[in-house]
């Protein structure tokens, strides 16, 4: 479980700015979990694991998701979301925005089970009593550090108690490129606070079900999924003791031999200027670099700039794909170090 | 004035461009003989080597890459020190994915274009000063510019212009200020660059990059977009060579006489020869502008054996330098052809290039088109003398395919250039008081010539009437003349289906671009239906856009179409319509059998030298 730093909570002070300020920290923490869950994405080969890299794929675009409904938000409080600048990539390894120093270190690393327990799992993780009174016995009486999930309780609180004259009626909405987006216009208290619900949902689903409201499993459920190598299924023994669902569902292959040797926590550094993988590398990061600054302009006013953010995407995947083939030591492969590039030299 | 003016910027730096080139035989375009080994790199130097040539997983990406402005002049004169122009960067899209290089056709490989690119001066920082959008445009004079063989050896020039442009924050920038307005009344930007040192060694870390150098300057209004209206230097041809290896050293050039100022400015860029690919220029003698006629003179000399010469005027130079011209010489070059003369230590001609006696000049300002059955493709003749608009010029266009290039190392290849009922269009024009004469050419279906190809490719050369017998000794340039694709006319099934109708569309791009494998198969009914959403963004995208498919931008409207209304019109099951598969599957075919002896250049040094050595120019005079 991830545990935010009490300084966040301190903005959310009741006024609009506090909640804008808010929701800036939560699109970078959406964001932040991206560039890692890529990464392993992208060390995956094509053509294996496949049913692993449809799971990863379908949370790194559930993060997309949350992160746009954060601006819309922050749009409809006619706030300014910030995606475009170098302060807004989070340095890997690290920890993630907002995040406790001395928690989890999240790295760029290649796919692997015990990667997707020891972090993955670790940021998606709910917050759940039952399991944690240990632990929050233990915070009870220091800096307060408390999760995602309740950084979003906090901020749709404050929501509901911002005036009505805060919102905009139709100020710089994305309706497109996710379904969910076409129903999440967000113009008052209640639409912003469904919006904010979904997000919550799908991270790390209810305090009584593991599933969305899609009715797929939310996010650490899923990478449990991967990590037992089981679909997460309703349990079949239905006795009244019995835990409602069990990783019982068909088996997940994972085959060791379709991951790329790649680096971990790759950065220029790593790469001898000049060489095949600096280039690749650079190349990469500016194409990540127009992402950001077009997804910038996409919640700024812009949403007909989606597609081009759309084909920079596709194009970070087929250049992270190049790179990690491309041998660096013997053994190893090149991989992206998601480093803000304004310029490609 | 375009480029060629008082007020000017160079750049220099790195260019990528990475094509995919099983799509560099037109014999790859069959389905029915195609081969997996089609899309491995070549390994070796034998027909049978030569699978998908050397970068088979290429993306078609073209960028810019460390690209630094070299050079700003404001009057010809430096830009002041504390303007920080030359700290700026001249970089592409940051909020695109990269560029493309297309080719029009496999039988014309000669004008790879440009589409979708973005210009951008920045800082350092990727704060924009300015931003342009490159209107299309192909390469044109390739030559043999430095020593050796194969594509490395190849010197091209692209001129275009910026439009849209958005301005930044120039304020510091007295040079920015002053483009501003100079370009106010057209809004755009001319731009020029030469492209050379190919690398296209898959090990090195410059793989599929090369130089650029180029300029940026005002365009005005009326001016085209990818000519020089101005001087023009016809190299003559030795008839050696891959691309073109001109007799006296110096390639196609264009110069603009601006009385006014009294300087003759000069765009050596693409013209003067390197010791490497890539390299240095080469030291060929002193060279020195001058204007022939009954009391030749020399005007001045150029320095361009001097250091970063290159790179920081990119080829630029306003001529006499130190002063202006004289009347007499104002007067003296405008009815006297300019020459550029090259002599050794001894004052002997070693080369040298030169306008043609008559100063006479014509050619099509955008020269290469695509058109569909019932299209009008409009090509915008300018003619000249003395640089200075040739009204009533009398313009004859022929059908000449001689540049085309119909063949293959693996066997015969589709013919070009027929049925010349295609095309129509009228033998004879005049141009009007401004020397401009619009050439019209209407397209009909060419029917299904080249079975295995779409459409058909033509060549069409509008030529001054006074230089008709153009010949091997002529002062031709070769490579100025109309290339345009027809496409075949199409009749998708009502409703549009995917077995009998799009599938071998499909299977061609996935043959030809295996770089589609990293995103999907397009070959695959189920890759495709399952990915719809994207394939109908990037279909529907207009060919400007970078990220439109098909990246080629050789999909005729109604295929286009037709692939349209199959990924929006699902069945009932909710996905693009299938159809039903034909009964029997025809076994695949085996692969043609090679025929080496068409082959004079083979691909293992480069695609470019390749076609350029199937022109059918060639074959006649063989």
């Amino acid at each position: 479980m991830i545990r935010l730093k009490s300084e966040l909570f301190a903005d959310l002070d009741g006024s609009v700015e506090g909640v804008r300020r808010a929701l800036q920290n939560a699109i970078e923490l959406e964001h932040a979990t991206i560039p890692p869950y890529l990464y392993a994405l992208y060390s995956l080969k094509p053509g294996t694991n496949l049913e692993i890299a449809g799971l990863i794929k379908s949370i790194v675009s559930q993060e997309m998701l949350h992160m746009s409904l954060d601006c819309n938000i922050l749009n409809a409080i006619c706030g300014t979301p910030k995606i475009d600048g170098p302060c807004f990539l989070p340095k890997y390894p690290g920890p993630l925005p907002g995040g406790v120093e001395g928690d989890l270190i999240v790295p760029l690393a290649p796919f692997s089970k015990q990667l997707v327990q020891d972090t993955f799992m670790v940021i998606e993780e709910p917050e759940d009593p039952l399991h944690f009174p240990v632990l929050k016995a233990e915070l009870a009486g220091a800096a307060l550090p408390e999760t995602i999930g309740q950084f979003y309780a906090k901020i749709a609180d404050q929501i509901n108690h911002l005036p009505k004259d805060d919102f905009a009626s139709d100020r710089n909405q994305l309706t497109t490129g996710f379904k969910p987006l076409q129903k999440m216009h967000v113009h008052d208290a209640p639409s912003a606070i469904r919006a904010i619900n979904l997000i919550v949902e799908q991270g790390e689903g209810t305090t009584t079900s593991p599933l969305d409201p899609e009715h797929e499993p939310a996010h650490y459920y899923r990478f449990a999924e991967i990590y037992n190598g089981r679909k997460l299924i309703a349990n079949p023994d239905t006795q009244p003791c019995a835990p409602p669902y069990v990783y019982g569902g068909h088996k997940i292959e994972f085959d060791p031999t379709g991951v790329l040797p790649v680096i971990t926590n790759p950065s220029r550094a790593s790469y001898p200027a000049g060489s095949k993988a600096a280039n690749l590398n650079r190349t990469f990061n500016y194409t990540y670099t127009s992402l950001l600054k077009s997804l910038h302009l996409v919640f700024n006013g812009e949403p007909d700039r989606l597609g081009p953010a759309i084909g920079l995407m596709e194009s970070m995947k087929e250049q992270a794909q190049v790179l990690m083939s491309t041998e660096t030591v013997p053994g190893q492969t090149a991989g992206p170090s998601f480093e803000y590039t304004p310029v490609n030299e | 004035m375009s480029y060629l003016n008082s007020l000017r910027l160079h750049f220099a730096g790195q260019f990528q461009a990475a094509p995919s080139t099983v799509n560099n035989d037109p014999l790859h375009y069959n389905n029915q003989t195609f081969q997996p080994s089609f899309q491995e790199p070549q390994t070796g130097n034998q027909p049978s080597q030569l699978n998908g040539w050397w970068n088979p997983n290429g993306d078609a990406a073209w960028r810019l890459i460390g690209c630094r402005v070299t050079g700003a002049y404001i009057n010809n004169q430096p830009a002041p020190r504390a303007d920080p122009i030359l700290n700026y960067l001249v970089a592409d899209s940051d909020v695109t994915v990269a560029a493309k290089l297309v080719d029009l056709d496999p039988e014309q490989q000669m004008v790879s274009e440009i589409w979708g690119m973005q210009v951008r001066i920045c800082d350092k920082d990727g704060v924009n000063l300015l931003r342009g959008f490159y209107k299309t445009a192909a390469f044109i004079d390739i030559w043999d510019r430095a020593p050796g063989g194969g594509d490395l050896i190849a010197g091209a020039a692209y001129t275009s212009v910026l439009y849209g442009l958005e301005w930044g924050p120039i304020e510091s920038s007295e040079f920015l200020l002053k483009l501003r307005v100079a370009s106010a009344a057209s809004g755009k930007l001319s731009i020029k660059f030469n492209v050379d040192g190919y690398n296209m060694d898959p090990k090195s870390a410059d793989f599929t990059r090369g130089r650029i150098v180029g300029s940026i300057g005002p365009g005005l209004p009326g001016e085209p977009d990818h000519l020089i209206v101005g001087r023009h230097f016809m190299a003559v041809a030795t008839g050696g060579g891959n691309f073109f290896v001109p007799q006296g050293k110096i390639n196609f050039c264009p110069a603009v006489v601006s009385a006014g100022e009294g300087k003759i400015y000069l765009d050596l860029g693409n013209s003067l020869p390197t010791t490497t690919s890539g390299g240095a220029i080469a030291p060929v003698g002193q060279l020195a502008l001058g204007y022939a006629g009954a009391a030749p003179e020399t005007i001045d000399t150029i320095p361009y054996l001097g250091d970063h010469w290159y790179e920081n005027t990119a080829g630029v130079v306003a001529l006499p330098a130190g002063r202006n011209l004289t009347g007499e010489e104002i007067q003296k070059v405008s009815s006297n052809p300019l020459v550029l003369a090259l002599t050794d230590a001894n004052g002997n001609s070693t080369g040298g290039i030169n306008e043609p006696a008559d100063g006479l000049y014509a050619r099509a300002d955008q020269f290469v088109f695509r058109a569909n059955p019932g299209d009008r493709a409009e090509a915008r003749i300018y003619a000249t003398r003395y640089g200075r608009p040739y009204a009533g010029a009398r313009i004859v266009n022929i059908l000449d395919p001689s540049q085309l290039q119909p063949s293959s190392p693996l066997g015969p290849a589709p013919a070009v250039a027929l049925p010349d009922s295609a095309l129509d269009f009228p033998a004879r024009l005049t141009t009007g008081p401004d020397g401009v004469a619009t050439l019209p050419i209407r397209v009909a279906d060419p029917g299904n010539p080249r079975q295995f190809i779409d459409g058909q490719v033509y060549g069409i050369r509008p030529l001054l009437e006074e230089t008709l017998a153009y010949g091997t000794n002529d002062t031709y340039n070769p490579w100025d003349f109309v290339s345009l694709l027809a496409f075949s006319g199409f009749a998708a099934a009502d409703p549009v289906v995917w077995h009998g109708c799009l599938q071998p569309i499909f299977e061609q791009y996935a043959n030809l671009y295996p770089v589609m494998k990293h995103f999907l198969d397009m070959a695959d009914y189920e890759s495709a239906s399952a990915n719809v959403k994207l394939l109908l963004l990037a279909f529907g995208l207009p060919p400007g856009d970078p990220n439109s498919m098909p990246v080629t931008r050789d999909l005729s409207a109604a295929k286009r179409a037709a692939i349209i209304r199959w990924l929006s019109h699902p069945g009932p099951d909710g996905k693009p319509v299938k159809g039903v598969a034909a009964a029997t599957q025809a076994a695949p075919m085996a692969p043609p059998a090679p025929v080496p002896e068409q082959v004079t250049e083979l691909p293992q040094r480069g695609g470019k030298a390749a076609a350029a050595s199937r022109r059918l120019y060639l074959r006649h005079r063989r």
